[in-house]
């Protein structure tokens, strides 16, 4: 996911060939919110930006959150359904590598700012068309623009803040855009089913035809978010010239060819990355019925439920990165992140317990591995080949997201949920086996992985004498 | 595969006094004798021989020391007698001239009757179409408006013997009404398919009840025929003989397993009194298609029990012929579907499955292919973190061996 890039550039105190050149503030006659050398400006860009990303994070989980309204207005088994997200991973396993070259050499920030949201918005129209005409793989088809987008708008974020607020605010700038992203999430899982019944209730029937209105309605969204990638490329290229700041940049360099020079441990790590993960946004995708099926909830409920982890990310993963910061040992958070995951994952299968506690301990895991896992990549891999080993870690991951949702949804039609739960322990484990090998490699080879923050500043300071 | 056995009480394994041992054979005596692995299976028609007409099934399933008798009929509303007795050598004795008659009692007999340790019987009374088009609420009650609902005992029903299937175990009853002015059932049809067992085991099809050969399966299937509304939804009524002044109850269970029927934690079960005794098993859902994916599953809602008068029911001649003038009946009402969602409307079909059978209802347990994976997921990281312990202790000291010269 493009979130767990931001918070491992949050983690990383930002790159250090961003192009945020702050020039002194020019312009006293203007009044603070106009001038962008004010806080009170940059402050109006943050929410622009947060809003930026928050219509395409809405409308990423738009199929979970109307699962069983799509399978039965459009008569798609789970595995059909589970292809709409497939759909979104699948351009991304190639334009990870791409986004920021786009940026930076064909586009530019602002104009691909754009271009991204116009293919979010789009994406979602045609989606949403799907629905009203009742013709699937229209809705596949919109899935897979608002995937070539969605991603790659992500990136562009991240650069504009880089370009903003280098130096200053960055770091509360990625947690506030990643708990916008969370908070879109969430939004989105407790509004449509809502808004569905809504339109229901005024068209007086369900069918596609609601459904299809109903996304569409969620695809206003998208267009705030567009407004917002308009406003923001007059107000960065009123900066430049008032500033004379640069245009910003992803700086990301991808060499294909580093990948062959790829060390053992961040092989384990990308193995962790993907088991781990295939095990958590599949299961949301296909969350909601397993809560009213298996536990009886009611439908709100079991939306609340199913945001759970978005919500609880929201305001934990800046105190876990903290923590991780403070105390280093980054294979052991992520040890614990795995071992709880699958503890929660366990209890979903085999218990009948309450699933808040499982979902709530899922929620904290699923923050405490992205603070820990993500920076590790950073301890292995030399600094030029790092834009090639996150993009070439996100791009494994939509791959492994793309075809899990498939196979995910293959079980659940066939073997059920609970087999469905047995499957992503067998993932959360194999995940597990990683960390544990990780660590044995990391301590037979003397590797800086398992580090306190105390013995990392120690070896930062023998290096600086 | 979980194989269920009745409970062994008895077997001394202390001795206690001769009296206390007699005591013990007594009350394990009803149902030590049933739950058998195996039983030999017999299907049979009972033919009338002067009206080949009339309807009536016999599935005798002896075991070892025990029978099992299942008498499904068409005469009157579909029925079924389900008498379980302790001997393999009870027999079915039928008095056509009696049975036939208005008074049918004493018609038929199990004999004999001192071996008779449950004996109840169910009768399909009733099919219900509700309008649901205006029904948002997927739980009201009633789930729409009701049509006048078609009453089982006025329907005609095809000769059995045709569909008739010794490899299978299987017979069909297909009926429509006797009269039907509108022509709803003019292409199509209700039919019960009765099926028996003769082991333990788990059909292909969904809902995949787990089955043993103290079982018996019904699937109802409704077919062809034209609703009255566009979203018709329909529902059974199901009366059983009850025990003054209470009905039994259905109990519906919670399961972690889903793995034969996707996304269906919930089976229901209807238990004729205390365990083990006789029971009726279905899990809530029904299909509104051949295929029985999950995207055609439909809610299936039971009705508590509710005491009726006999009176009150299309008498069924069979349950009165083995059990004398009964009174005491309780009916309840099954409901297939819900407003939204898959229906009967998309393909006119619509089927659901149950189990009748006497003993401790069959359980499901968890597929050995769980186990297994459950299995190497928790150990293998285990195992890893054992060996990677002991590499690193190991190489540990290794290291610490040479400190030393340092």
């Amino acid at each position: 996911m493009e979130e767990d890039e931001e918070e491992a550039r949050a983690l990383l105190e930002g790159r250090p060939d961003g192009a945020g050149r702050a020039a002194p503030g020019v312009s006293g006659a203007l009044p603070a919110i106009c001038d962008p050398g004010r806080l009170a400006h940059r402050l109006l860009v943050l929410l622009l930006m947060c809003f930026l990303g928050f219509g395409s994070y809405f409308c990423y989980d738009n199929p979970a959150a109307l699962q069983t309204q799509v399978k039965r207005d459009m008569q798609v088994n789970t595995t059909k359904f589970m292809l709409l997200y497939a759909w979104y991973s699948w351009p991304n396993v190639v334009l990870c590598f791409f986004g920021g070259f786009l940026i930076d050499r064909v586009f530019g920030i602002r104009w691909g700012t754009i271009i991204f949201s116009c293919f979010v918005c789009i994406g979602q129209v045609i989606f949403a068309l799907g629905g009203i005409f009742n013709a699937f793989w229209l809705m596949e088809f919109g899935r897979f623009v608002f995937g070539i987008g969605g991603e790659s708008l992500a990136v562009a974020q991240n650069t504009y803040a880089v370009s903003w607020f280098k130096g200053k605010e960055l770091n509360l700038v990625f947690g506030l855009q990643l708990s916008m992203a969370r908070i879109g999430s969430t939004v989105n899982m407790n509004l449509m089913g809502w808004l569905y019944s809504k339109v229901e209730a005024s068209l007086g029937s369900a069918g596609h035809k609601t459904l299809g209105v109903t996304l569409m309605i969620g695809g206003i969204t998208c267009i705030l978010s567009l407004i917002c990638a308009l406003v923001l490329a007059y107000l960065d290229q009123r900066a430049e010239k008032i500033l004379h700041k640069a245009q910003g940049k992803t700086g990301e360099v991808i060499k294909l060819t580093d990948v062959k020079d790829f060390s053992f441990p961040l092989w384990l790590i990308f193995i962790i990355c993907v088991c781990y993960y295939v095990a958590v946004f599949p299961f949301i995708g296909l969350g909601k019925v397993f809560f009213t099926e298996k536990f009886g909830f009611s439908s709100q409920a079991a939306s609340a439920i199913n945001s759970i982890v978005y919500v609880i990310s929201a305001p934990m993963s800046p105190i876990f990165g903290l923590l991780v910061d403070k105390t280093g040992k980054n294979i052991i958070w992520v040890l614990c992140a795995v071992v709880t995951t699958l503890a929660a994952h366990i209890m979903l299968a085999f218990t009948l317990w309450n699933p808040w506690i499982a979902m709530v301990l899922l929620g904290l895991s699923y923050s405490l591995l992205a603070c820990a896992l993500w920076p590790m990549v950073a301890f292995v891999v030399p600094e030029h080949q790092l834009g090639t080993a996150y993009g070439f870690m996100q791009s494994i991951q939509n791959l492994g997201l793309a075809i899990i949702s498939i196979i995910a949804g293959m079980i659940l039609d066939t073997r059920g949920y609970l087999f469905l739960e047995v499957f992503f322990i067998a993932c959360v484990s194999l995940s597990l086996l990683s960390v544990v090998l990780l660590y044995v490699v990391n301590r037979a080879r003397g590797g800086n992985l398992n580090h306190s923050a105390r013995q990392r500043e120690e070896i930062k300071l023998s290096h600086a004498e | 595969m979980c194989r269920h056995e009745g409970p062994r009480w008895g077997c001394g394994r202390c001795a206690p006094s001769s009296m206390l041992l007699l005591i013990q054979l007594l009350s394990a005596a009803p149902f030590g004798l049933l739950g058998e692995e195996t039983r030999q299976v017999s299907l049979e028609v009972i033919p009338d021989c002067r009206d080949p007409s009339p309807n009536l099934l016999h599935i005798r399933a002896v075991g070892s020391n025990s029978t099992l008798h299942y008498v499904w009929s068409s005469m009157g509303p579909p029925a079924v007698l389900l008498v379980a007795t302790n001997t393999p050598h009870s027999t079915l004795t039928v008095n056509w001239s009696r049975l036939l008659s208005p008074e049918p009692d004493g018609g038929l007999t199990v004999l004999p009757k001192n071996s008779i340790q449950f004996s109840s019987a169910l009768v399909f009374t009733r099919l219900f179409e509700f309008d649901s088009a205006n029904t948002s609420e997927a739980s009201a009650k009633p789930p729409g408006k009701p049509y006048p609902p078609y009453s089982l005992a006025e329907f005609s029903w095809n000769n059995i013997t045709d569909s008739l299937d010794l490899a299978t175990l299987s017979a069909t009853f297909r009926g429509r009404p006797i009269q039907d002015p509108a022509g709803a059932f003019a292409n199509g049809s209700l039919a019960f398919r009765v099926q028996a067992f003769t082991r333990s085991s788990r059909p292909a099809q969904a809902p995949r009840l787990l089955h043993s050969a103290d079982t018996c399966q019904l699937e109802v299937a409704l077919f062809g025929a034209y609703p009255r509304g566009n979203r018709s939804l329909f529902g059974l009524e199901v009366a059983t003989l009850g025990q003054a002044p209470d009905c039994p109850s259905v109990q519906e269970q919670r399961s972690i397993d889903d793995e034969y029927a996707p996304a269906v934690f919930k089976l229901d079960q209807l238990l004729w009194g205390s365990l083990p005794s006789g029971f009726m098993q279905w899990r809530p859902v029904a299909f509104a298609q051949r295929q029985r994916g999950r995207e055609s599953s439909l809610p299936c809602q039971a009705s508590p029990l509710r005491p009726t008068l006999a009176y009150l029911l299309p008498q069924s001649p069979i349950v009165r012929a083995f059990f004398g003038p009964q009174t005491d009946f309780c009916a309840f009402n099954l409901t297939f579907g819900a407003p939204t969602g898959p229906g009967y409307w998309d393909e006119y079909y619509l089927s659901w499955s149950m189990l009748l059978g006497v003993g401790t209802p069959p359980v499901d347990a968890l597929s050995p292919l769980i186990l297994g994976i459950m299995a190497v997921a928790l150990g293998a990281p285990g195992l890893m973190l054992l060996a990677g312990g002991i590499f690193l202790l190991l190489w540990h000291k290794q290291c610490s061996q040479y400190q030393p010269i340092n």
